[in-house]
């Protein structure tokens, strides 16, 4: 106010949030699920460091890949681990991935007033053996999906995995009245193009790529014996298995 | 000064010398006293049966509520203090409500059973601070029928707070005739029609009275229908096949 | 009757829940008071201020360095603050910010090393712990909206293995072969990164700390809340040490005679 008063009284706050880049995605093939995301951690235009995980196994079907925040979704994957936890102690059992995703709702909408600040997608097999993918806003809301990107370069992959995915602006082959699902092979190269696309378009996006690959109970190698340098992480090798393969990505 | 055994049942939780808790005995024996109950599994599902004691003409044999359900795939049967397993359930409830909220599943009939366990030792006097929750031990026991990802199931729980996992159990007055009779008859094949058989003759050898549909009350609990009490039709349609 | 497992007192028994394995897993607190309820006074900002603090690693373990300067706003207040703190026999940690809040977390670490000495097991806690013990500290302020202003770099060497890790008033954290908090980020690290990035197993102590030196130098010529007295923190396998505080050479000499540089004249 010109006279020196104030008209409203003035207030600043400390903002408990900041955003860190990156990008996740992931896509669920007929029997498997590919979880995926970059390494780099930045606020600003400041690199902090060019390896930060943001995809995480959680049990040996099911895989969280967090985006946003990174100290929110640190602290979020380490409590859906706690939860895991005490729920294999209470019911003698791995939870069940739509179980997880439930979970993860309930967790997320519990902080609905002051939320986490982290986009959630969560990969892996059903009890049905099939692939699956549950994508999450910061307070809950959920959906099951064949495919989704998020985080810092999700506009950038989400219209290219439209397109690939769900056959979006493409012909349909004749006689073919729905989009199939792809082999493991051809979402592996859809994963690793799309993260070094938008390593080139966006300046959060780039460093490492870290690529969890769920394949359901009992189902072949479908190929991942060839891919270099694929790492298993399965702890009980009767029961669905999970898969890491790492790629760099351009650090400029 | 040396305790005899009779101040040692005084507090509900004071070990006598030779390692017993009175209390909780005098408790289970209570569960004697009660009604005979009954419940066989099978691989179609799991039965549950009651005697209902219809001690006068005036009485509404309807009212007598003694079998109830926990949740769509879990049912329950109790003996003994009728009103204690009122609390029993009410948690029973909850806690399959919660759980299907939180994680979009049915709960497993193990797990209903243990929560219900939980309950049973939180006898006693109040610490400082805490809100006193009961001042005896539960005085009922109960059958818990269920269907989960393991198949048709049966606990038993008893005021210890101990669950056990039986193929075919009979609590309360006609107790121990009424399982002997069950490791009798109980066999792996059991059809659910013949569980519902057995478990109303088995009843009817232990039962003062002469068995009809106002004395007995039945329910089952199947992969396909979930828990259901039998209605006066189907009850009756099994005696007499009995 | 309640049915939170949580709200029905002491257990009787050792062996129930003890994973707490029911989901609503706050504890209704009837003495819970709104945190809004009166005006409680909260750092809103910091007051005196520590800068930069940059950390590398080198062949035989990490190397952190930072001035020893405690500036109130622009007024160089407190000339001579060590930055530069041991925790324990095997980590250091460094601070950036608010002071008051650093010197409060040096009570705290002081409190929790003499409680895992006390329980003479000969257990000690390593660089990982401390900073997974700051990052929930740090974290758990900022989630009560009363923040510690810091930004804080850990340091250590424990069973051979280094470690370099940050942390921050918001909880976010992260490790890297080069690190730098404040002005360091935007001026000293680039130069760090050039110097040391796929150099880590092979530079040397001295090469490390000329590394260091130089960019102390680039950060007291362009840093305006910087002094050109610091410490140097080096830790390894013979655990912590840090230095006395020594001078920056610098030269000022060159700057008359550049056009852009001081009073202009054609």
């Amino acid at each position: 106010m010109p006279d020196g008063s104030y008209a409203h009284p003035q207030q600043r706050q400390f903002n408990p949030y900041t955003e860190n880049g990156g990008t996740i995605l992931a896509i669920a093939g007929a029997d498997f699920t590919v979880i995926a995301g970059d390494t780099r951690q930045s606020e600003g235009y400041s690199i902090q460091t060019r390896y930060a995980p943001k995809v995480f196994r959680l049990t040996d079907r099911a895989v969280l890949a967090v985006n946003g925040f990174a100290a929110d979704g640190n602290m979020f994957v380490k409590k859906v681990k706690q939860r895991l936890e005490w729920y294999r102690h209470a019911h003698a059992k791995d939870m069940p991935l739509r179980a997880i995703a439930r979970l993860i709702q309930t967790m997320l909408y519990a902080q609905r007033f002051f939320p986490y600040y982290v986009y959630n997608i969560l990969g892996g097999i059903e009890e049905d053996g099939s692939g699956a993918v549950y994508s999450f806003d910061p307070v809950g809301s959920y959906e099951r999906e064949a495919c989704r990107a998020a985080g810092a370069a999700q506009s950038l992959v989400q219209p290219f995995l439209d397109n690939q995915i769900y056959f979006k602006n493409q012909q349909l082959p004749p006689g073919q009245t729905r989009p199939l699902h792809l082999s493991l092979s051809d979402v592996l190269s859809i994963v690793i193009d799309s993260f070094t696309s938008a390593t080139e378009r966006h300046i959060e996006v780039g460093d490492g790529l870290e690529i969890y690959v769920v394949l359901a109970k009992g189902r072949g190698p479908q190929g991942l014996e060839a891919v270099r340098g694929a790492q298993e992480l399965t702890t009980n090798a009767e029961g669905d298995r999970v898969f890491i393969v790492r790629r760099e990505l351009k650090k400029d | 000064m040396f305790l005899t055994r009779s101040e040692y049942d005084r507090g509900v939780n004071t070990f006598s010398p030779e390692g017993r808790l009175f209390q909780v005995e005098y408790a289970i024996e209570a569960i004697k006293l009660g009604s005979t109950t009954v419940g066989v599994s099978t691989t179609e599902g799991v039965v549950l049966g009651v005697e209902k004691r219809v001690q006068s003409p005036l009485l509404e044999s309807s009212s007598i509520e003694k079998i109830m359900e926990i949740d769509k795939h879990l049912g329950c049967a109790m003996s003994g203090l009728i009103a204690d397993a009122r609390t029993m359930i009410d948690h029973a409830r909850v806690t399959s409500q919660n759980h299907a909220f939180t994680y979009d599943e049915r709960i497993k009939v193990e797990s209903v059973t243990q929560a219900v366990c939980d309950l049973a030792l939180r006898f006693g006097e109040s610490v400082h601070d805490e809100e006193a929750m009961m001042s005896r031990p539960f005085g009922v026991a109960l059958l818990i029928a269920g269907v989960d990802e393991k198949g048709p199931q049966l606990f038993h729980t008893d005021p210890s707070g101990t669950f056990v996992r039986y193929d075919a159990k009979a609590v309360g007055s006609g107790s121990e005739a009424a399982q002997s009779e069950l490791q009798d008859k109980w066999h792996k094949q059991m059809t659910l029609k013949e569980a519902n058989i057995l478990t109303l003759r088995v009843l009817k050898q232990v039962m003062e009275e002469k068995l009809d549909h106002h004395n007995v009350q039945l329910a089952q609990v199947t992969a396909d229908k979930g828990f259901e009490i039998l209605d006066e039709v189907r009850l009756k349609a099994l005696i007499d096949d009995m | 009757m309640d049915h939170f497992p949580t709200s029905w007192g002491r257990p009787r028994t050792e062996a129930y829940d003890a994973y707490n394995t029911f989901p609503l897993h706050q504890r209704p607190n009837p003495g819970h008071k709104d945190a809004f309820a009166e005006g409680v006074q909260r750092t809103q900002q910091p007051i005196v201020t520590g800068t930069s603090v940059l950390g590398i690693l080198y062949k035989d373990g990490i190397m952190l360095v930072a001035d020893t300067l405690a500036s109130y706003g622009s007024l160089a207040r407190f000339k001579s603050i060590q930055r530069l703190h041991p925790v324990g026999s095997s980590t250091v940690i460094g601070a950036s910010g608010d002071m008051s809040d650093f010197q409060y977390l040096q009570t705290l670490l002081e409190e929790l090393i003499i409680e895992e000495f006390a329980e003479a097991d000969k257990h000690e806690l390593g660089p990982a712990e401390i900073h997974e013990y700051l990052s929930r500290i740090m974290y758990g302020r900022r989630s009560k909206m009363n923040p510690l202003w810091n930004s804080l770099l850990v340091a250590g060497k424990k069973d051979g293995k280094r470690f370099l890790a940050y942390v921050d008033l918001l909880g976010t954290t992260y490790s890297a072969s080069t690190i730098a908090t404040g002005y360091g980020a935007y001026i000293a690290l680039p130069l760090l990164r050039t110097a040391v990035e796929g150099k880590e197993d092979t530079l040397t102590e001295e090469e490390a700390r000329k590394i260091l030196e130089d960019a102390m130098r680039v950060l007291f010529y362009r840093d305006a809340r910087s002094l050109d007295k610091y410490q140097i923190a080096i830790v390894n396998d013979e655990g912590v040490t840090i230095s006395e505080p020594k001078k920056i050479e610098t030269e000022w000499g060159f700057a008359e005679g550049i056009r852009g540089y001081g009073a202009q004249i054609q």
